[in-house]
């Protein structure tokens, strides 16, 4: 369990390796997927987004841009299970004095295409989005995000969502909840 | 002048300073002068400019300046500002320039070292003082450059002790990083962190040492952290890095502070050597420094478990967790922090992989632990802003320090002996105006010339 972060085994490349034949309906599964997923941290409802997530997935918000994995070079985020769940119950902890007042957040989700599926097979997904956080002062971020979901019996989880910062490489005063 | 010697003298107190130490704009800008214009500050490592032509820009308080590497092989500290019109030379960031700057207004050109190459159309120049051999129309080089086992510092003051004298004590911990390379050097990879803080640069300072704040600012991360490892039956590294905070008054009171003159010190790490020895990333970094150096110095390499070492100006090097935080003033309440990260040559690929991941979870923007931290400095800030008092106590074991031969040792570790010896040296910094400042000196020369012109 310790140390899945430093397993270099993972595939985190988002370049398809083969192409992903879905219908319009699967597609549109797919969008309605990611809507729920962001609507899930607008509504700062963790756990329910916690559990989109399969066993072994990882967050990733590269420090970079084109950074060609989490393992040689820092990263803004680099999260497996463990982690996430750490920073889901720091923020969730009333003594979170840099979440008083907590960050609101409103997503928009564009552009979404499906690129392929990777070596296992999972479907790569690409999407734009703009977000709009405001905690003392607002603030704006946008990029592109990278889902690989895995098919499960209702639906997907995601094994790996990466997240490009249009300005991954800024001065930060602070991230603290899920992009 | 509202800043007389007297006034600046009355702001720091044996056992409290005066809040507007923080909040007041004009004493930022004597520090930049006398602090940031006196001091050795830390500039950035050697192996950030490997090659000919690279290049580092960076800031020596409130001074944009470049280091770069020379085709001889030199490392130079140069101020970021074309003779001619004065525009920065080279973009924020870093990168190579090739054999020469190049001004990108109207190309006026640079060696590496910053010296007048060219113009273009030199004719316009005749009959007029342009003389490339004189300074006035070079890059203007910060006045000493030092390099100590490849940290590259640099003194804007043209006298004053020189690198060593000035660090004293707390150059044993630049030593003891690069020792636990089992080749002696380190080298800056990955990438650095930006952060920046919405409070004067002073606090940072003083929070590095200050122990009794840790379990109360971080609750929400060592508790969390806890939690989670309580649910998995074990604490990795992830979590043992977090958990740390949470120990017990009693645990902080038993470490040692150190203090050295001009605002240096360390802290006596939070993680126990011999639990280290125990989990096989620091058992094959021993091994690998028991073969290069032998079993006793390696054990004693190992041994000095420092936590954050201040360097009064600079930053702070975390020994054993390879970092060097740099924390850059911008102005009375913004201060920047750059964070670094070394990989010890010739060690096992693990012990790098472990600073990294505590670069990620410790000292991110992202991370569970700073942002708290940032968040009760933005609220010293704001709260001595306010006219609910005028002093800010710096009480905690005042009068028991014990001299040692060449600083203090506190008698306590939730002593604040620490902030009481920076403004120890920020008042000797503050009312030692230097002879010669490069701020806002006439440039002499430059004004002979056009009476001989
Ligand atoms: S300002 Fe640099 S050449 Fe003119
Ligand atoms: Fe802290």
């Amino acid at each position: 369990m310790a140390m899945q972060l430093l397993d270099r085994t993972i595939d985190v490349s988002t370049s398809p390796v083969t192409p992903a034949s879905i219908s319009a309906e699967q597609q549109r599964a797919v969008e309605l997927f990611l809507f729920h997923e962001v609507r899930l941290l607008d509504e700062r409802r963790f756990s329910e987004w916690l559990a989109l997530w399969s066993e072994d997935g990882r967050y990733w918000v590269p420090r970079f841009h084109d950074q060609l994995n989490p393992f040689e070079q820092i990263s803004l985020f680099w999260e497996d299970r463990m982690l996430r769940e750490v920073r889901v119950r720091r923020v969730e902890n009333a003594r979170n004095w840099s979440q008083q007042p907590p960050t609101r957040s409103a997503h928009v989700i564009g552009n979404i295409t499906i690129e392929g599926a990777d070596a296992a097979g999972n479907l790569i997904v690409r999407s734009t989005f703009q977000l709009t956080e405001w905690r003392s002062e607002q603030r704006q971020l946008a990029g592109v995000v990278f889902h690989k979901l895995a098919a499960v019996d209702d639906g997907w989880e995601i094994v790996l969502k990466r997240v490009n910062l249009v300005n991954c490489d800024a001065v930060f005063a602070n991230l603290e909840v899920f992009i | 002048m509202t800043l007389s010697l007297e006034v600046l003298a009355s702001c720091v107190r044996a056992d409290s300073v005066h809040k507007r130490v923080y909040t007041d704009p004009e004493i930022f800008a004597l520090e930049m002068e006398r602090i940031y214009g006196q001091a050795w500050i830390y500039v950035g490592h050697e192996s950030q400019v490997p090659k000919t032509g690279d290049y580092h820009t960076t800031r020596i308080g409130d001074q944009d300046v470049i280091m770069v590497r020379a085709a001889d092989g030199k490392v130079h500290v140069v101020y970021n500002r074309c003779p001619h019109k004065g525009a920065k030379v080279v973009a924020d960031g870093e990168g190579c320039t090739g054999k020469f700057f190049r001004c990108p207004y109207h190309a006026w050109t640079f060696k590496l070292d910053g010296s007048h190459l060219s113009a273009p159309l030199k004719s316009g120049l005749e009959g007029t003082c342009y003389d490339p051999s004189h300074p006035d129309f070079s890059m203007k080089k910060v006045a000493r450059v030092e390099i100590y086992r490849g940290f590259v510092f640099a003194c804007q003051a043209a006298e004053g002790p020189d690198l060593k004298a000035f660090l004293g004590g707390v150059i044993s911990s630049i030593d003891n990083l690069c020792d636990r390379s089992p080749v002696g050097e380190v080298e800056v990879a990955g990438g650095s962190f930006k952060v920046m803080q919405s409070s004067n640069w002073k606090v940072f300072y003083e929070n590095l040492h200050d122990t009794m704040h840790a379990r109360i600012t971080h609750e929400s991360s060592y508790v969390a952290a806890r939690e989670e490892a309580k649910t998995l039956g074990e604490m990795p590294f992830e979590l043992l890095i977090m958990d740390g905070n949470g120990e017990p008054y009693e645990f902080w009171e038993k470490l040692e502070l150190r203090a050295y003159p001009n605002g240096h010190g360390y802290m006596e790490a939070i993680f126990d050597p011999a639990a280290a020895t125990r989990d096989p990333v620091s058992r094959a970094h021993f091994s690998s420094l028991s073969e290069a150096y032998g079993e006793a110095r390696a054990r004693e390499i190992m041994g000095m478990n420092r936590h954050n070492t201040i360097l009064y100006g600079s930053g702070s090097p975390h020994t054993v967790f390879q970092q060097f935080r740099k924390i850059i003033p911008i102005s009375v309440d913004h201060t920047m922090i750059e964070i670094q990260t070394f990989r010890l040559k010739g060690a096992p690929q693990a012990v790098f992989d472990r600073a990294l991941t505590y670069a990620n979870l410790i000292n991110s923007p992202s991370s569970n632990v700073m942002p708290d931290d940032v968040e009760v400095y933005k609220r010293c800030q704001e709260g001595n802003r306010t006219n609910g008092g005028d002093w800010v106590s710096l009480h905690r074991y005042l009068g028991t320090d014990l001299e040692t031969p060449d600083g203090w040792v506190s008698t306590n570790g939730t002593s604040e002996l620490p902030m009481r010896n920076q403004f120890a040296a920020w008042k000797q910094y503050m009312l030692n105006p230097p002879a010669v400042t490069g701020a806002g000196q006439l440039q002499s020369n430059m004004e002979d010339g056009h009476a001989t012109a």
